[in-house]
Parts: structure tokens; sequence; C-alpha cells
């Protein structure tokens, strides 16, 4: 499904040139659950951006699907990206100003979902989310667990066939961290493909195979099943 | 402490660049307007303060109806003045001045220039006014005749000193009488409701005296000090009954003024406080332009609004950016600083701010100046701040405004919880606020009432130069003085008349344009005159081609004509006249009136009736008018083609030489002096419309700022719809969707007080435009516009960040 060779990143101030990602070279396939892991400043962040099409590859080839994404302007990646990916973060973001409902059916309206569609669709996945009774509240009503999984709604509503997940249990105590590990993985099992950052050993291993990256490259890579 | 809060708002100033230069120059424009307005409505305050009796100086005003036309008159008859101040000892002086003879064509060296600010004048007249002698004496000036009072530039003009005491000045009347001057005066001030450079003895004034039923000259009294000039006003009843009533039984049956009034005609005499004439005084014939009151207050209202706009530029962006400020008031509250200290530091801020824009904003008002002045034809000068009680006015001004403008941003930080602040637990609050909201609500109200003013001005204004006024005002050459050609002036109008171009000529010594000359004269119906069949109206003297040179319209009968002998006794009447007396077809009926002996009648028949047309401002209704053969060549009208006008003029001047070599040739075209009657209201039309756009720009400025901010907090809103597939269009949507919400509320809440000032305003015309409901319309789109285009800036910009830099900003 993802098949990188050789990425290359930099970032450039006025006086330093810094290299996030060193001809790095990858290959993850559909349904799989992917862990990267790393200490701070190694390029995780980066590589997801690259992979979720937020941000563009300053060298080497990205295949999404069989197709070369590297050089992808703006609106292309916006469309590719839309249809295909989900994404999960540490600190949720979710838009204070809708409600539950209203932020789970944000990417529908985007793809141009219809209005009776998006309703059904959404009520489909904030039940299977356990978090129907809460759909008319504010995300600052709720505990960080639930937000958590309005995200993972919001994520999946558009049933994409890749889930980015960036640090999804960081701010989350233990037992509404397993709790949303569980929930990536049923949807793994569900046949989505997953590809997740974490510093948690422990919520790696829910993962199938783990890269571990240090400056901008892969050092190892640890098969887990 | 003091210090550290100058050293901490520097400071702000500085790391803010962007903040502060919108802030500062949104007050710097709207304290420049400020400046400039409150200059202008000092100066119409201003008017006459500089005589040393002011508020003891009346000027006799009256109000006439007789036959159902009436007359608000600034002048009196000429016996009236020294009436008063013999009957009445509370009349400390009583000075009189002839302006109706209009310009003069005085002597330098071999020629003849015209003079407009020309008058006779009363020796009394240093006695009421305040006129500083540079030479000569007060006392005796202008108490011969053949004497004359001039001004230091006229003295310099003619004789290229001041010194010109004793000095002869030739005028160019039928005698060429030569004055002597007999005083200089100091220019007369621009602020004075009268401006002339020549005070000429009344004396030589050739006029039947000692006549209470003409009303032709200007009187002022001064009062003794004390006198209650409205109680004073009812002494003049029994003037009337005195005095007056003897008259007019010479010439009328009258039997009481209690009959007079009776069947609906008046009579009536008023005192006007001299310092209210500038600014409410609209009576006939006034001595110069005068001003109105509701001017001074629409301007000083616009400058209060727009200063308000300014202020709540300063509001909206400074509590829009309270997040920023947060941290530092959480930190100081928590070292122990207390409300009212930072209160303190906030409004010295504010003060601060206002200060550099008041230093801007003189700057401003120095440069624009000239151009205000040339719009609202006004000569103001910076040196006006200069005065001690301005300069007050400008040091408590940056205070005032600081306090007004920071008062609401100083208690909305200051009240911020530590805790709360520095944990991070304040975006919410800042980002909505109903109060910041209803403040933008302010200014594009403002705004748009603006607009919508400035667009009904224009209106009216075109609506007035495209009326049909009942005759043709294109192509109209007026050449004025052709009575001093004297015996000449038939060749001169016949030998223009055959050059290429001139269609057709008439002398036109009655133009239907304000500050013409008038003819008021009195008729009957019948041959005895008694107050139930008399009537006034205007009575021009016209020649055979008059009618159709100006394209008036005979409704009935016919124009004068060579073919009928007896035309001498043939009068021609306006509508308005046939409707005053009645008749449904006039013509072939007499009319009666005096012919200023006692008892001597003359009679009218009248030939013809015109289809009424405005001889003033449309302003005023059409009054009755008629028209008769008299020889007035005081000037001398040309239909001309279009084509080249100039070289027409080229060559009508080259003839005058000819003919007339030492007199000035001077000429209009009566399109143009119709325009110059609705000169106030073209300034008004400027002023308003200069003032609008900056109205609206410093709105804009504000907008700017806080759409930038708003912008800035939606950051991270901005990042998750775009990850989530949002396109730049409906980002942008979604942050101007606020501000257009806001602008239409504004506009609905705009319209009905536009419309209510506007319709006020049209009432003083009695020919007037409809406001439309487009001006409404355009005047909401413009200001959307305009909004749109102010916030759509920063919203495309918000939109087009990679989503990936607002995201990492958490």
């Amino acid at each position: 499904m993802i098949k990188i060779t050789n990425l290359e990143k930099y970032y450039r101030t006025e006086e330093v040139e810094t290299v996030a990602l060193n001809k790095l070279s990858f290959e993850i396939k559909e349904g799989e659950f992917v862990a990267i892991m790393g200490p701070s400043g190694c390029g995780k962040s980066t590589l997801l951006n690259i992979v979720g099409l937020l941000d563009d590859a300053d060298g080497g080839s990205f295949m999404f699907n069989g197709i070369e994404v590297a050089g992808f302007n703006e609106r292309k990646r916006a469309d590719l990206r839309k249809h295909n990916i989900g994404f999960v973060f540490q600190s949720f973001n979710l838009i204070d100003e809708l409600t539950v409902f209203e932020n789970v059916e944000l990417p529908l309206i985007y793809t141009g979902v219809k209005a009776a569609d998006r309703k059904t669709r959404v009520e489909e996945v904030l039940d299977k989310m356990q978090i129907m009774h809460r759909r008319n509240h504010y995300p600052q009503q709720l505990s960080g667990g639930q937000q958590q999984r309005v995200a993972v709604a919001r994520a999946v509503v558009n049933k994409p066939k890749l889930i980015l997940a960036d640090e999804p249990t960081g701010n989350l105590d233990s037992s509404n961290g397993n709790e949303v590990m569980q929930l990536l993985t049923d949807l793994n099992e569900q046949g989505t493909t997953i590809i997740m950052v974490t510093h948690s050993e422990h919520d790696a291993k829910y993962s199938h195979r783990i890269i571990r990256m240090l400056d901008g490259q892969t050092v190892t890579e640890n098969i887990l099943v | 402490m003091f210090k550290n809060y100058i050293v901490v708002a520097w400071r702000n100033l500085l790391k803010n660049k962007t903040f502060s230069l919108l802030n500062i120059v949104g007050l710097a424009v709207g304290l420049a307007c400020f400046i400039l307005i409150s200059m202008y409505v000092m100066d119409e305050l201003s008017y006459d303060k500089h005589n040393t009796k002011a508020s003891r100086i009346y000027r006799v005003d009256s109000d006439i109806r007789f036959g159902g036309s009436d007359l608000r008159l600034a002048v009196c008859s000429d016996p009236m003045g020294a009436t008063l101040k013999k009957d009445y000892p509370q009349v400390e002086q009583f000075t009189r001045i002839y302006a109706s003879s209009g310009s003069k064509l005085l002597k330098k060296g071999t020629t003849f220039i015209e003079e407009t600010k020309v008058a006779h004048a009363d020796s009394t007249i240093f006695d009421v006014f305040t006129l500083p002698v540079v030479a000569g004496n007060a006392k005796t000036a202008l108490n011969e005749p053949n004497t004359v009072v001039i001004s230091e530039s006229a003295a310099k003009k003619y004789f290229g000193t001041v010194d010109a005491m004793g000095k002869g000045i030739e005028v160019n009347d039928e005698k060429h009488t030569v004055y002597k001057v007999t005083a200089v005066i100091k220019d007369m001030p621009q602020n004075a409701h009268f401006n002339y450079d020549f005070l000429f003895s009344m004396d030589n004034v050739e006029y039947g005296w000692g006549n209470f039923l003409s009303h032709n000259f200007q009187t002022y009294i001064v009062l003794q000090p004390g006198a209650d000039y409205k109680a004073f006003n009812k002494n003049f009843k029994q003037l009337i009954d005195k005095y007056i009533l003897p008259q007019a039984k010479q010439f009328m049956q009258i039997n009481s003024m209690e009959d007079f009034a009776r069947t609906g005609n008046k009579l009536e005499y008023s005192l006007m406080p001299m310092l209210d004439i500038h600014l409410y005084s609209d009576r006939f014939p006034e001595l110069g332009v005068n001003s109105s009151i509701q001017y001074v207050y629409i301007f000083s209202a616009v400058a209060l609004f727009i200063l308000l706009i300014a202020c709540v530029n300063f509001m909206n962006l400074s509590t829009a950016r309270s997040a920023n400020r947060a941290k530092e008031v959480g930190i100081r509250k928590v070292l122990g600083t207390g409300k009212k200290s930072l209160i303190g530091q906030f409004l010295t801020e504010s003060t601060l701010m206002v200060f550099i824009g008041l230093i801007i904003a003189i700057g401003l008002v120095w440069l624009s100046v000239g151009y205000f002045n040339s719009i609202a034809g006004k000569s103001l000068s910076i040196e006006m701040l200069l005065q001690p009680g301005y300069l007050l006015f400008l040091l408590l001004m940056p205070v005032v405004t600081g306090v007004l403008a920071g008062l609401y941003p100083a208690f909305f930080l200051s009240s911020f919880q530590p805790i709360a602040v520095l944990k991070g637990r304040t975006g919410k609050a800042f980002s909505r606020s109903n109060f910041r909201s209803a403040l933008v609500v302010f200014q594009f109200f403002t705004s748009i009432v603006l607009i919508i003013g400035t667009i009904v001005v224009f209106r009216q204004l075109n609506y007035i130069q495209n009326a049909k006024i009942g005759f043709n005002k294109d192509q109209l050459l007026i050449v004025n003085g052709t009575w001093a050609l004297n015996t000449k002036a038939d060749a001169f109008r016949n030998e223009v008349g055959k050059m290429s171009g001139v269609k057709a000529s008439s002398f036109a010594g009655y133009l239907p344009v304000s500050n013409s000359s008038r003819n008021d004269n009195t008729f009957s119906t019948e041959a005895v005159m008694n107050e139930k069949n008399g009537f006034n109206m205007q009575v021009w003297n016209v020649d055979y081609d008059y009618i159709p040179v100006m394209g008036m319209e005979v409704l009935k009968g016919r124009n004068f004509s060579k073919e009928y002998g007896s035309d001498t006794t043939a009068i021609i009447i306006n509508e308005a006249v046939a409707k005053l007396i009645g008749m449904d077809d006039p013509v072939g009926k007499k009319l009666y009136t005096s012919t200023g002996n006692a008892n001597e009648i003359i009679s009218y028949t009248i030939v013809a009736v015109v289809k009424n047309f405005n001889f003033e401002s449309l302003r005023q209704n059409i009054g009755p008018l008629a028209m008769r053969l008299g020889n007035n060549k005081w000037a001398t009208a040309f239909k001309v083609s279009a084509g080249d006008v100039t070289a027409l003029i080229k060559n009508i001047e080259a003839k005058w030489k000819t003919m007339a070599p030492d007199m000035p040739f001077s000429y209009q075209f009566l399109d143009d002096s119709f325009d110059n009657m609705y000169r106030a209201e073209q300034r008004i039309g400027k002023v308003a419309l200069s003032f609008a756009l900056l109205a609206i720009f410093i709105a804009c400025l504000g907008l700017f700022g806080l759409a930038a901010y708003m912008a800035e907090q939606r950051t991270k809103e901005i990042g998750v719809r775009k990850v989530l597939g949002a396109s730049v269009t409906s980002i942008t949507t979604l942050l101007s969707k606020d501000f257009v919400k806001l602008v239409c509320i504004a506009s609905l809440i705009a319209f009905p007080v536009a419309w209510w000032a506007m319709s006020t305003w049209l009432r003083d015309f009695a020919y007037r435009v409809n406001i439309s409901w487009w001006v409404f319309a355009l005047a909401g789109f413009v200001a959307l516009l305009i909004a749109v285009l102010t916030v759509s800036s920063h919203a495309i910009k918000a939109a087009l960040t990679n989503p990936v830099k607002s995201l990492r900003n958490e």
C-alpha cells in the first residue's frame, strides 16, 4: 500500500539546514498495523505528515496504492487525503465550537456526502464508539478518553483505507489509553491499515511491526506477530 | 511605578508593530478629522464676536405678507433706525448699510475695475461695529457726501500704500463722482456676516428718503446694557400704528392694522441678535453667505462619531489581543499587583498611544487644512490650534480619548484570574465576544449612515442640476455691465448677435438665479387697492426677445410684439400669479399698480401666461412674477451654439474693448450661476464624502486587525478542518461569515436612521428627490464588499497555511 524509497526532507533556517529524513525507505502492506518509535526529533512526525499527504518531501519516491504521489500539488494531495486517510492526534484536535455530532460529520461534509446519508453514517460510527449519548455535547464537556473516541470516530467515519495516529494515548490515563488502543486494534482487524507514532512500548505491542528511527533513518524493524 | 508603566507600554508598542500601527494610524486619522471639524465649528461659532458690543447689536428684520406672497426680509425702511433711537431710550445707537446698488466700477489709473465688496453706510457704523481705524478719524469719516472708508487691502490695491488719506477714487456712475478717502480701516475679518473693502457715504444714495413702506436698508441698533430684545419687539406694534399706517393710507384703502391682519396680511418687525445672523438667518437679502446651525450640528456629530470609531478600534484590537497579555496579567497578579494599578497601567498605555496618534494627527491637519478649506469654503489655519483655550483642549484630548478607549480593555484585562490564565485556560473567552461584535456593528452603522447621506446629497444635487426649471439655462452667455456702454449697448448687442455661434440675444437685467436684481411691487386686480385685492409680486422689465432667449414657455396668449403698439402697457404673468388672482383665463384682464406718486395709478393688460419657472433656489416654491416691456440693459444674454465657445468669448471681448476700452469685461454662463446657488449643498456633499471615506477607512483598519486576530485565534480549527479536507474557499467563507453577519445587522439599524436623517435634510427643499430603496441596497452592498475584502485577505492567508504548521503550534 505504501512504498517509500530514499525519502528526503530538510528544514532550513537562515543559517542551518537540518536533515529530518535521510534517504528513508520502507514498505507497508494493506491491512498492517505498524508502530513507529524513536526519540524526540528523530523525524517521526515529519514522516507521518508526509505519509498523511499533509507535507511534501524534498526527494525520493512515495508510492501510495501504486501511484507516485511525491510531487503532487496541494489540491491533489487534499483530494487523495480526504477520501483515503483518517487522522488521530495526541491532543484530539476537536473543534471547540462544534458538538460531538458536528465534529464527526465534518469529513463527510468535505467529501460531499448528502445530509441524510451523513446522519446515518455519523450515528452508526458514534454507536460503535459508544458515545451516542454524548452526541449533542461540546468537546470541553467530555473526558479525555471520550474526546479521543470522538476523534477516532471522526477519523473512521469516511471509511479510510489508512489511519495515521500520532501518539493517540499521549494525553490519556492508562485505562482510557487501553480503550483507545483496543478501538484501533478492532479497526485494524476489520481491514484498516494503521500507522501509529508512539513513545510507549506498551502501545507498540498492539502493532504487528515496529519501525525504530534515529536521525531520520530506520534503524531496526521488529516484527511482533 | 509610573516609569515602569511607560517602559512596559513602550515595549509593548514596539513588540506588536502591526497592531500598534493599525491602532495609531486609526487614532491619528480619527483625531485629525476631529481637530479639523472642531476648527470648523469654532470658526462657525466665532462669527461677529470680534465686535466689542457684539451681544448688544441687533438687526431689524421685516416679515411681510401681502396678497398671499411672503417676504422675509433682512432689511427695513430708511427712517426705522432713527425713529427707534428717537422714541425708545433703550436704543443707544443705530446704523444702516445700503448694499442694494450692487457692484461698482472704480477707476484705477486709466481703467475701471469691478468691485463687489462695496456698500453705503451711515457714519454711525463705527459706533455700532468694531472696525479698527488705521488712519483717519472714525467719528467724522462718513459725515459728508463724497467720502469713502477703505480697507488696507483696497488702499494697497489702488494706491500701492496704506497711506491713502485724502486721495480720490472715481466711481463710474452717471456723475463720475470722485470720493475722498477719509479713513483707512483694517481688513474686515473673514468670520463676520459682512465683509467690505469700500464703505461709501450714505449721503450719496439717491433715494426717496423718509418712506416707511419701502424696505431696502440693513439696519442695526445697539441696545443699552441689560435691555431685553424680546421685550423690545413688543414696541414695534405701537411704531407701526404711529408712523406706518398713516403713510399706507395715502395710497391704499386701509383703516387699521387689525383690518389688514384680518384679511390674512401681515406686517411685523423683530430684532435679530447679530451673533445669531451667521448660523440662524436665512432672509433676503443677506450681506454675505450665511451658514446654518444644522450643519454645525451635523459636523459635530460626524466628528464625534469618527473619533468614537477610532476609539472602538482601539478597544476591539486591545481586547482581542488580550490573550497575549493574559500571561503578563497573571504573573503581575501573582506578584501582588492590585487591579487598580493594572488598570492604571493599561490606561497609561492607551493614553501613550493616543498621544502618539495626536502628534501624527496634528501633522495630518497641517497637511490637509488647505484641502479642507477648499471643499468647505473656509479659511482655517493651523495657527488656530495655538489659542490658549484650544491648546488646553489639545492636551486634554489624548487623556480623555485614552481613558475612553482604554477603559474597557483595562477592566477586561485586569479582571483575569491568575490561576486560570497561567494554566492557559483563556482561549475560549477571548475568541468570541458580544461586546466586540457590538462595537463592530457600531462602526459599520456609522459608516453606512455616512454612505447613505453622501449618496442622497449627491443625488439631490444632481436632481437640481437636471430639474425641469421652466427655462433653458444651457448655452446662455451673460455679458455683465452692458449698461456701462450707455448708448452703444444696442450696437454691441447687434454686432455680437451677428457673430457666428450666436443664435439670439436679449437684454437681461433680471436673471432667474438668486442674487440677481429683483424688483418687488404691489399690484391689485381693481383700480382702487384694498387689503383684499392687493398682492405683491416680482415685476421684471424685459425686452421682446427675453422670453424666447430664456426658453420660457408661453401657455396662453402671446409674447410681447412690436406689431402691437400698445405693448408698453402689456404684462405677462406666470402661473403663480394666475392662481393667486384666481383666474382660469386671465388673458385680457387688467392689473393695477401705483406709479410711486400718491393716488397715481397705472393699469396693465395681461397678454400672456408663462409656465412657472424657478427664479430662486429650488429650496423655495415659485412665487408670483410678471414681466413687462422696459429698458434694462444691465446685462445682455446671448444664446450660443455649442462649439468653440472660448474663441467666441475672445471675439466678444475684443468687440467690448473697441466700444468701452476702460471698462472691465465680465461674463458668466447662466448654468454656472445656477450651480452657484447650491454651493453650500455641494460643499456639504464633498465634506460628507470625505468624512464617509475616512470613517470607512478607520473602521476597516479595525476590521483588518480584528480579522487578523480572529484568523490567528482559529489557527488550530483551520488546521483541523484542512486536514479533514476543507477547501480554501470553504475556510475563507467560514472566517468571513461572522463579519458579514455583523455588517448585515449594522445595515438594518443604519437604514431607518439614515432614512430619517436624510428626509429631514431634504425637507428644506421645495423640490427634492425621493430616497429610493437602491440607495440603501447600494450602501449596504458597499459596506459589505469593503468588509469582505478586508477580512478575506486574512482568511485566504489562513486558509492557505499548511495545516502541519498550525497544528504544530499546540
